[in-house]
């Protein structure tokens, strides 16, 4: 019998089954939807990370109190030991700044705040970051009007600060902000600089942040419960001269901070460096342990769908011993039989494949509609959808389909 | 002829090539059957024989046309060979008006005469009916007997295995079977 002709078969048989063959076919959506779903996330996931550590672009070191290693789960961390660790300080930054490898090194330290207003104008979801000179480079920010912080703002602990372009826009939409006092938490600031738009990272935007001096910050922020929390404490932002590399610079930043700590050869360092590729690294690593428990899950569930298909056909096999048997007695060859029910098994699992692509491109378009991660399909995301429910009919379905070709003709039409 | 349970089925099914004999041989035009391969028999099934059986003939989700149009499928018969084999088969069984019907539409005679129709269908030396009129009515016995007639007097052989005198007086050859053997 020709390809078409069994293939046409096996569509009458599936669809005379209707709600049997949907149920068999479920646990094969189930997978498939899963496989895609998640592919799609990681794609979109992985694109995002791409493009916002390439916007960032920066070679920026930042001392901390702890290495973000996102990968290696909670239980790498001794938070007990790491809340001990001595704060970084101002006058940390202004040694590292020293370093002839070093351009520049600010201190830093941020906060959520409320609101920023002004006359009843107000910017809400804000963060208040204290920084120092050359704080715009190693943010790589770009300031658009005005100035940035510099060293006099630091040591007369002056309130100024500098805006962000979403601040800018919700507190001066038709002045000159320039000059003007906004206030926060019960403070009121000069404005002597605004920031070029950002854009969002993460989903979140980063011209929603006013910038003050980090000694005028730290007057009026550093609790003693600030200074001993591990997230709260202060960050040295570190950017390395021209023409010297990120690890060169990093050699050099940690040696002086294990000696202005007074560490001894054998103890470990009491503060992280943090780097946009440690940070990217680790993230991938959080990536690729989605994939292989994503992985896991679509192996499960083809597996299921898989034996569900297999029982199914074992029953229809027996069900339609007669119809084997008519067959046979009218020519079927045993090869024309096998194709016949393998193909009802394929056939069947790539229904279950389809329904799979089209709900796991759904809710994938559901997360990206409904958060900031934009899901991402790509050609190949579709056919390993495709190849992996065919596998799937092929594998399960060649034993049924076997049972059924090698039945013997006189057992089948003698079968009542 | 002969009693139930004396073994007219189970020569049926030797001469069908559906069964195989434990003991002795069957030659099938000079050639011994027993040595053939599956498909080989699926073959001879295919092209020299037509079979029609008691009961529960018919694939009941197709409709008569495409149970006929079965063995062509297997015989690898082109697409507007197969629309005509059919037709004309339908038409020589008088069911040319019941082509689209399901077979589980269709009444008992009609369902035996779609079934000879299909054993037609590839043109075979031999046609095999197995009691084909043992769940009809004597009205119905009697339009499927003349059918079968007109058959043979075509030139074409069958055989036919019936317990009901009026139908074996059609044949021109008796074979009587007891406790497995001839008698
Ligand atoms: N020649 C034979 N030798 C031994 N057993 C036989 C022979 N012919 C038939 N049988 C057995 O007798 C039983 C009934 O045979 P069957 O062909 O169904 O009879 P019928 O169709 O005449 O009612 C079957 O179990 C079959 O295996
Ligand atoms: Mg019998």
């Amino acid at each position: 019998m020709s390809f078409f002709a069994l293939l046409g078969l096996s569509i009458l048989s599936l669809r005379h089954h209707k709600s049997r063959s949907f149920l068999t076919a479920l646990g094969i959506v189930i997978g498939v939807t899963t496989v895609i779903a998640i592919l799609s996330l990681l794609q979109g996931l992985n694109n995002t990370i791409d493009e916002q550590f390439a916007s960032l672009g920066t070679n920026t070191i930042y001392v901390q109190k702890m290495e973000l290693n996102f990968g290696s789960g909670p239980g790498q961390f001794d938070f007990e030991e790491i809340a001990k660790r001595p704060d970084l300080t101002i006058e940390d930054a202004e040694a590292i700044a020293e370093l002839p490898t070093i351009a520049e090194a600010v201190t830093t330290m941020s906060r959520e705040v409320g609101a920023l207003t002004h006359k009843g104008n107000e910017a809400e979801k804000c963060s208040l970051k204290g920084s120092g000179e050359g704080g715009e480079a190693t943010a790589s920010l770009i300031v658009e009007r005005g100035r940035f912080i510099n060293v006099n703002d630091q040591k007369r602990r002056r309130m100024v600060c500098v805006i962000g372009s979403y601040i800018s826009i919700n507190l001066f939409p038709d002045e000159d902000p320039l000059g003007q006092m906004l206030e926060v938490d019960g403070h009121k600031y000069q404005v002597v600089g605004v920031l070029a738009e950002k854009g969002a990272m993460f989903g979140r935007s980063q011209d929603n942040v006013a910038f003050i001096p980090i000694n005028t910050y730290q007057k009026f922020y550093s609790t003693p419960e600030g200074r001993a929390s591990i997230f709260g404490g202060s960050s040295i932002e570190v950017l390395p001269a021209e023409g010297v590399s990120v690890d060169e610079a990093l050699l050099q930043v940690e040696e002086l901070m294990r000696l202005r700590h007074g560490l001894h050869y054998y103890e470990d360092n009491d503060f992280g460096l943090n780097t946009q590729s440690s940070m990217f690294s680790s993230l991938n690593q959080i990536t690729t342990i989605a994939w292989i428990v994503m992985v896991g899950i679509a192996a499960n569930s083809l597996l299921v769908g898989g034996i569900g298909i297999m029982n199914i056909m074992l029953v229809s096999v027996a069900e339609r011993t007669r119809e084997i048997g008519i067959r046979k007695a009218v020519g079927a060859r045993t090869r024309d039989i096998l194709m016949q029910f393998l193909l009802e098994a394929v056939v069947l699992s790539l229904v279950g494949g389809a329904i799979g692509i089209l709900a796991g491109l759904g809710i994938a378009g559901l997360v990206s509609l409904l958060t900031d991660l934009q899901a991402t399909a790509m050609w190949w995301t579709i056919a390993i959808g495709f190849v992996f429910s065919a596998i799937v009919g092929v594998f399960f379905g060649i034993y049924p389909a076997q049972k059924a070709s090698k039945l013997n003709p006189i057992d089948a039409i003698r079968y009542e | 002829m002969g009693p139930s349970g004396s073994g007219k089925s189970t020569l049926m099914h030797i001469l069908g090539c559906l069964d195989t004999p434990t003991s002795g041989s069957y030659l099938l035009d000079d050639e011994e059957v027993s040595v053939y391969d599956e498909d080989r028999l699926a073959e001879v099934r295919s092209r020299k024989l037509g079979f029609v059986f008691q009961q529960f003939n018919l694939l009941p989700r197709l409709t008569a046309a495409q149970n006929v149009e079965l063995p062509l499928l297997y015989s690898r018969v082109s697409v507007d060979e197969r629309e005509e084999i059919v037709s004309t088969m339908l038409a020589k069984v008088g069911l040319a008006d019941r082509a689209h019907h399901r077979s589980n539409e269709l009444s008992g005679g009609e369902t035996q005469r779609v079934a000879i129709a299909r054993a037609l269908a590839n043109d075979p030396a031999l046609i095999l009916a197995d009691e084909p009129t043992g769940n009809l009515d004597s009205a119905t016995e009697d339009e499927l007997m003349e059918l079968m007639d007109g058959l043979n007097e075509q030139g074409r052989t069958l055989v036919i295995v019936t317990h009901d005198d009026s139908v074996a007086k059609h044949a021109k050859r008796i074979i009587n079977l007891k406790d497995g053997r001839l008698v």
